[in-house]
């Protein structure tokens, strides 16, 4: 298993495999700087939730690094998990329900942590198997086991992350390895995640 | 009419969640769904309740939407008519 | 490596256990009706009749949970009765779940909103991971406990991500399955995205209108060989495939084609070493929505061709029980294989236009069913599929 690239957001800045990235995360609209920074044409970026935004421009910045067009449209394999799950977008809705009585589907819609996987397949056309779980911390031990689950039948590559966002902290880890000679042991794993 | 449509602007970016826009990212006659804002069907539930509850006006057949939530202007549009 | 079934449980509104929930099936008998609770009431839901202190009462639940946690306990109890907790026999729980502790968590913000009575101490109840970790506390497990949460297809995932561990050499013997409580939560989304019927459902008719939506739990014990024979059980069935794909195509819509569908079943068949003429039994997702009986129904036809086996969706007895689908729908099949049962699609009149596909419409039983394909679609276009096989 080797990684090809990862990307990392958090209260530390914007990282690409390791190095910081000129946008600052400080300000409240630095998802839509990244996004402006990016280049990226894609509307419906705006619709998405926090938790899809992240998890879209952690792998936006992924793709300005690497290529993976090699990869046929089933050969990438998506897991993620968080703490979470959607817990900011369901305050959100639970607010327009009970506070202000209509409840809202383009929120609703976001009720669920697995949309954002949902997001990138649509975005990347990408049509393999895809997983969300529920964890109480980034276990880099769990991801690796899984990753090997999904090479061993037959998957040639896995775009992992762990996404979160809940009570004003913002984390989004992405790492893509592909079924090639290497080895990533959990320390590795565990440093990156840590960057 | 000019401000009606500053104002839709504001609440469609209040409605449908758009919180990293602004009302000067929208163009007026710019295409709200498909191709352009990229909204949907689900995002056209959420302009049937702006309808109701900021101006009162009920759309019963949500199909009617297509032409009535193309762009700010025929949104506009429809609610001077309608209101 | 074989993955045997040894166990399953469940809780739903057509029954508090298999036993219960045969009998309605065989007589027609849906658990679908008007809400009983303020919430509820303007909607045709399937709704477990038991409050909180009575599940807690009658099943003689020893660990405090939120109600979708509870149900989860009832159904994982019996899956796991006359199991044992051995060093030898490495054993994890997984559990899908949407809702989580939402029901408790939305009880406990209203009143904090209008002032009354509010314990913060509840909302330790409200994550999808808590609820996992009470049912396998409940069961006294605790080599492993994992969480999924991809909406509809929880279950299934939960099922498959099971048989993987145990495949892998990581886990012996693993309970997967799903549970979901009713919430206002849900169905105040469910009814913003315009999908309700207010009439009883009708999967794969041409006049569906939309769901009903469920609550229950529904989960499965699966162990390897070498577990089997330390732990004593019977084989009930085997788990003989699995699959997930993604559809790529709207975040709660399923493509017109159903692509997602399609690859999730072909590649499930793939892995039981199974061409689609070997199934004997289809258990569609079938929610009675518009798009994704017409999406599924595509994707069947992709995948069977002009020889489509018998097919139906259970949703019309249970409703939609959500992430606990998945599990529920697994027992059923299990059933299905050891007592040569088909179900029958409920509220059915007139075949899709588009398709003329019509589904099982009578409860037949002692018929040869070998192989189930069990179809869970999520949102998010999280498309899995088990197949379940006689032993």
């Amino acid at each position: 298993m080797k990684i090809l690239a990862c990307s990392k957001i958090s209260d530390q800045g914007i990282f690409l495999n390791g190095i910081q990235q000129s946008i600052e995360k400080t300000t409240n609209n630095w998802k839509k700087e990244l996004y402006i920074k990016l280049g990226v044409e894609y509307p419906k970026f705006y619709k998405m939730d926090a938790l899809a935004k992240m998890a879209f421009l952690g792998f936006e910045l992924i793709s300005n690094s690497t290529s993976i067009d090699h990869l046929a449209d089933d050969e990438l394999s998506l897991l993620f998990a968080n703490k979470h799950s959607s817990y900011d977008t369901d305050q959100k809705y639970v607010n327009s329900y009970m506070e202000k009585g209509s409840p809202g589907p383009s929120l609703f819609v976001y009720t669920l942590p697995n949309i954002l996987t949902g997001e990138l397949s649509i975005r990347n056309k990408w049509y393999g198997e895809n997983i969300f779980f529920i964890q109480e911390k980034f276990d880099p031990e769990f991801f690796i086991d899984q990753i090997n689950f999904y090479f061993s039948k037959g998957s040639n590559a896995c775009l992992c992350g762990w996404v979160d966002s809940a009570k004003g902290i913002e984390e989004c880890f992405l790492f893509l390895v592909e079924n090639k000679a290497g080895e990533l042991s959990i320390e590795e794993l565990n440093n990156y995640y840590k960057q | 009419m000019s401000d009606l449509k500053e104002t839709l602007k504001e609440q469609i970016i209040e409605q449908l969640n758009l919180e990293d826009l602004t009302p000067s990212d929208i163009k007026n006659d710019a295409p709200l769904f498909g191709d352009g804002l990229g909204l949907d069907s689900i995002d056209a539930l959420e302009f049937i309740v702006l309808l109701e509850q900021n101006y009162d006006i009920k759309i019963s057949d949500p199909s009617e939407g297509k032409e009535i939530f193309q762009s700010v202007d025929s949104l506009a549009a429809y609610i001077e008519k309608n209101k | 490596m074989k993955i045997h079934i040894t166990g399953y449980g469940l809780i739903s509104s057509i029954g508090f256990n298999a036993e219960e929930s045969i009998k309605s099936l065989r007589i027609g008998q849906t658990g679908i009706e008007r809400g009983r609770f303020e919430a509820m009431s303007n909607y045709r839901v399937g709704a477990i009749t038991l409050s909180n202190e009575e599940l807690k009462e009658r099943f003689e639940l020893n660990t405090d949970g939120s109600r979708t946690a509870l149900l989860g306990m009832v159904a994982a109890k019996q899956a796991f009765h006359g199991h044992e907790i051995s060093d030898q026999i490495r054993t994890g729980l997984i559990s899908g779940t949407s809702v989580g502790g939402m029901d408790i968590s939305e009880v406990e913000y209203k009143k904090y909103l209008d002032q009354t009575d509010h314990n913060p101490e509840n909302y330790k109840h409200h994550s999808s991971g808590t609820s996992s970790m009470q049912i396998a506390k409940e069961l006294g497990i605790s080599d492993f406990v994992n969480t999924t949460s991809t909406a509809c297809s929880s279950a299934a995932n939960a099922i498959m991500m099971g048989a993987r561990m145990i495949n892998n050499g990581l886990l012996d013997r693993v309970i997967v399955g799903g549970t979901d409580a009713m919430s206002s939560f849900t169905i105040s989304g469910f009814k913003s995205l315009m999908i309700f019927d207010d009439d009883w459902c009708r999967p794969f008719d041409e006049s569906r209108k939309g769901l009903n939506l469920g609550e229950g739990a529904g989960f499965i014990v699966i162990e390897s060989e070498k577990s089997r024979k330390l732990s004593k059980k019977e084989s009930l069935a085997v788990l003989s495939g699995w699959s997930n794909a993604s559809d790529a195509f709207h975040q709660t819509a399923s493509s017109p084609d159903g692509q997602g569908a399609k690859l999730s079943m072909l590649e499930a068949l793939d892995r039981a070493g199974l061409a689609p003429e070997d199934i004997d039994y289809i258990n569609a997702h079938g929610t009675a929505t518009p798009n994704n009986d017409l999406s599924e129904s595509k994707a069947i036809q992709g995948v069977f061709n002009e020889i489509i086996p018998p097919f139906s969706s259970t949703k019309a007895f249970t409703g939609h029980t959500l992430a606990a689908s998945g599990g529920i729908e697994a027992v059923f099949s299990i059933l299905a294989i050891r007592n040569g049962y088909l179900y029958p699609n409920l509220n059915f009149r007139t075949p899709i236009t588009e398709t003329g596909l019509t589904p099982q419409l009578k409860f037949e039983e002692d018929k040869e069913i070998r192989h189930v394909l069990s179809n869970s679609f999520g949102f998010g276009g999280n498309n899995s599929t088990i197949i379940i096989s006689a032993v």
